[in-house]
């Protein structure tokens, strides 16, 4: 059982990351809901998504009851905090440092160091999987974006994803300080 | 849900509820389904013509060119013998509202399922309305949805009560379930369903007023017996014990909240809940004697008090008519803890809303609807500006959009004001704006309109080449259909003309003197020689489309710029901001698209192009 927000700007890859996370955990024959964000919001507008993976029927998460916050901009963090638990944890897209509960990477320097601005939610996303438990593990996505047919854009997945979970490592072995 | 695998399941997906609303429909042997594009429906026809290819079937689908067209060519196929659906949001029912009720009483051949998306909030719609009503007001049966799962299997279902007894169905899914994702379990398909070619008999098909009456106590028959036999119709227990002595009684997708809200709450574990499928025409009598055998009752349902309505004696139930639940918003989970929490005497969670800093949606950085809104607001400055339903709603951010009513309002409207100015208050600018989509769903008869009635105003047409907003789906000016055989596209030049139209220029928006010496020339068109309605075509493909030229030079702010603030403030483009701490304009590479009209824009010609 376990409850998650992800948020950011529209055309972050919010529902990319949403249906994959989704997508795993079916194949896995776990039970899983989630709702999606749409419309006029999604023109550059803060966007979230829920997804919970366990017997729930509501595909919403109540405020306080979120596990994980994945979040790919700051200002949105400060917009989906409600939703989180108490001792709740987040990941953010963002270059300050890491504090307690808060775990940062620098995911768009990271994307655009590997040549695409659009991976950052990949990176992200290792990131996420690496120090937290997300249900879905980091073998599970990289299994998961390996049956990418499109040769290019599964390399640049599997790049992005190794790139979040290098921080992820890197700052589980300094205890949390690297940023 | 995982008890629901039977043994013709051959796949567990992770589907959107639309996704799961158009496997649904495939599943029911459905031969014709039709569609409007509209936010939380959208998803529903782009799924139908991926299904259609995962199973090679031959289902013929179309988007339509507004809502009551597509019921009417899905009314056809019905009567044709064929299982049909239609798909639509809830203000598209309105549109579609003529052909709806009268179907009802006419009745049905092969089974007719409307599906019509809901949005409680509301998050993308001008009304938060509960299609619900409609179907009572009406007189269709109505399912009511509260996840993916359910949504496919009451499809099926839909178009079973549909066939026996020769009525429309409409399956009402909230956003919350066409935009939510679960695990579905998907099973094959049953051959398409014909039951007989049309049979002439106009006292029914073609039936005058009075056979109407006839057939409207026919349709009242019907009504009772669905309401005094089905089972969808009855409250069936899905949480907590039948012999609690308070109950909430809850439908659609809020029941998947109060659900989760009431089994995660140790403090609610007293309750018991109860749901209704089929909340029109639910079981009535079952209703009044499950809420008289208890102490209290709260009903919990979204968006109008539909049920609650149905019950006779409310002396002991608690609901909207009451108080206890708002009567506008969506019920949310919060929503939920928080009337419930009031029911059962508890004093709530302290829900102290967050201080959100939501940044507001904008058009798209390069999209070609921006500098349009920009040269209309620069030439037309205290101009009425009339606007429509679709992206380019959002030249409310530039000021160039004063209303928003309805889709292709803008055009109607703008006859209105122009009308209004000749009485008096001479002299006023009326510019409408109105996308290529909305302009073929609802505009050409108002432009018919103002045309023949010699209104003065200026109509910018804004052709990006797709219905945009909900998600790029083609007008009827693309070559191709839904499922991408080939379409016969129409001349939206030779259809404007047609419509009597004499001051008819198209121009690309990007060049940012063409665009204002045209709409120069359509003002003095219609302000200042009054001849009539002028029309300027702005065209340019969606950026976010395929056949967008999205450009890779990219631009920047030299040291010229003088913080006037016009590219900002006037030009709107998110890729442009002014950033605090060095207190300099900042174009964004990342978001920049290329378009090159701040270029133009900048007073002091301080933007150029990137590394130059």
């Amino acid at each position: 059982m376990i409850q998650m927000i992800l948020c950011g700007r529209g055309g972050q890859g919010i529902v990319f990351l949403t249906r994959l996370l989704g997508d795993i955990a079916t194949r896995k024959g776990l039970d899983v809901i989630s709702s999606e964000t749409h419309g006029m919001a999604v023109r550059g507008g803060s966007i979230n998504s829920h997804l919970k993976i366990g017997s729930f029927s509501s595909p919403l998460v109540r405020w306080g009851h979120a596990d994980y916050l994945l979040s790919m901009d700051m200002l949105e963090t400060g917009n989906n905090r409600q939703f989180l638990k108490e001792g709740g944890v987040v990941f953010e897209n963002s270059p300050v440092a890491s504090e307690s509960g808060l775990f940062r990477v620098d995911a768009a320097r990271i994307a655009r160091s590997i040549g695409r601005i659009q991976l950052e939610n990949v990176v992200l996303l290792g990131f996420s999987a690496f120090l937290g438990n997300l249900e879905v593990s980091v073998e599970d996505i990289r299994a998961r974006l390996s049956q990418d047919p499109r040769e290019s854009v599964r390399n640049y997945n599997i790049k992005a994803l190794d790139a979040g979970v290098k921080v992820g490592s890197a700052m589980k072995t300094t205890g949390g300080s690297t940023g | 849900m995982s008890d629901a695998k039977n043994e013709s399941a051959v796949l567990n997906r992770f589907l959107m509820g639309n996704e799961a609303i158009a496997r649904g429909v495939i599943e029911s042997g459905c031969s014709l389904a039709t569609a409007y594009p509209g936010t939380p429906s959208s998803e529903i026809m782009e799924s139908l013509v991926r299904w259609k290819t995962e199973l090679k079937s031959s289902i013929y689908l179309e988007w339509s060119i507004n809502e009551k067209v597509a019921f009417e060519v899905a009314y056809g196929g019905s009567l044709a013998g064929k299982r049909c659906a239609v798909a639509m949001k809830m203000v598209g029912l309105n549109v579609a509202s003529d052909p709806f009720t009268s179907a009802a009483y006419l009745g049905i051949r092969g089974g007719l399922v409307i599906i019509v998306a809901d949005d409680p909030g509301p998050h993308s719609s001008q009304t938060e309305q509960d299609s619900r009503f409609f179907s009572w007001f009406a007189k269709v049966p109505v399912f009511d949805p509260g996840s993916p799962a359910e949504a496919l299997e009451m499809t099926i279902k839909a178009f079973d009560l549909s066939e026996k007894y020769q009525v429309p169905v409409m399956l009402r899914p909230c956003l919350r379930v066409c935009h939510a994702r679960q695990n579905v379990t998907i099973s094959h398909p049953r051959s398409q369903i014909n039951i007989g070619a049309f049979e002439k008999n106009w006292t029914r098909w073609a039936a005058t007023p009075k056979f109407r009456l006839a057939l409207h106590g026919e349709l009242n028959r019907k009504i009772e017996t669905i309401s005094s036999t089905e089972i969808f119709a009855l409250p069936k227990l899905i949480a907590g014990d039948s012999q609690s002595s308070r109950i909430v009684i809850t439908s659609g997708s809020v029941s998947s909240h109060v659900r989760d809200v009431v089994s995660s709450e140790a403090k609610m574990s007293g309750l018991s809940v109860y749901k209704v499928d089929l909340p029109y025409p639910a079981n009535h009598s079952a209703l009044q004697s499950l809420v008289d055998s208890k102490t209290e009752t709260l009903i919990v349902e979204e968006t109008y008090p539909v049920m609650e309505l149905q019950i006779g004696n409310r002396t002991k139930v608690k609901g909207r008519m009451s108080g206890a639940v708002p009567r506008q918003g969506e019920l949310d989970p919060e929503a939920v803890e928080r009337i419930i929490s009031g029911f059962v005497g508890l004093k709530p969670k302290d829900f102290e809303a967050p201080n959100l800093k939501v940044r507001r949606p904008s058009l798209c950085a390069g999209c070609p609807h921006r500098p349009a809104f920009f040269m209309i607001k620069k030439l037309f400055n205290g101009a009425i500006y009339a606007g429509d339903i679709g992206c380019y709603t959002l030249g409310v951010n530039l000021g160039a959009v004063d209303t928003c009513l309805c889709m292709g309002a803008s055009i109607g409207m703008a006859c209105g004001f122009a009308q209004a100015a000749k009485q008096g208050q001479d002299g006023e600018l009326v510019v409408a704006t109105i996308g290529d989509s909305t302009f073929f769903h609802a505009g050409v008869p108002a432009l018919i309109n103002a045309v023949h009635t010699g209104a003065n105003f200026v109509l910018v047409l804004m052709d990006n080449n797709i219905t945009a907003m909900t998600g790029g789906q083609p007008t009827p000016a693309t070559a191709l259909t839904a499922d991408g055989s080939k379409a016969v596209p129409i001349d939206m030049e030779r259809l404007i003309r047609g419509c009597g139209v004499e001051f008819l220029e198209a121009v690309d928006p990007y060049d940012y003197h063409a665009l204002e010496n045209t709409l120069k020339a359509a003002k003095s068109f219609s302000h200042e020689k009054k001849a009539g309605v002028s029309v300027v075509i702005t065209r340019r493909p969606c950026i976010r489309s395929k056949n967008a030229a999205v450009s890779k030079t990219k631009f920047q702010v030299g040291e010229n710029c003088d913080k006037c603030m016009t590219c900002v403030r006037d030009l709107e483009c998110p890729a442009i901001s002014f950033v605090k701490q060095n207190k300099n304009v900042r174009i964004d590479p990342d978001l920049c698209a290329g378009c090159g009209f701040c270029v133009e824009v900048c007073p002091s010609k301080a933007i150029s192009v990137w590394g130059i």
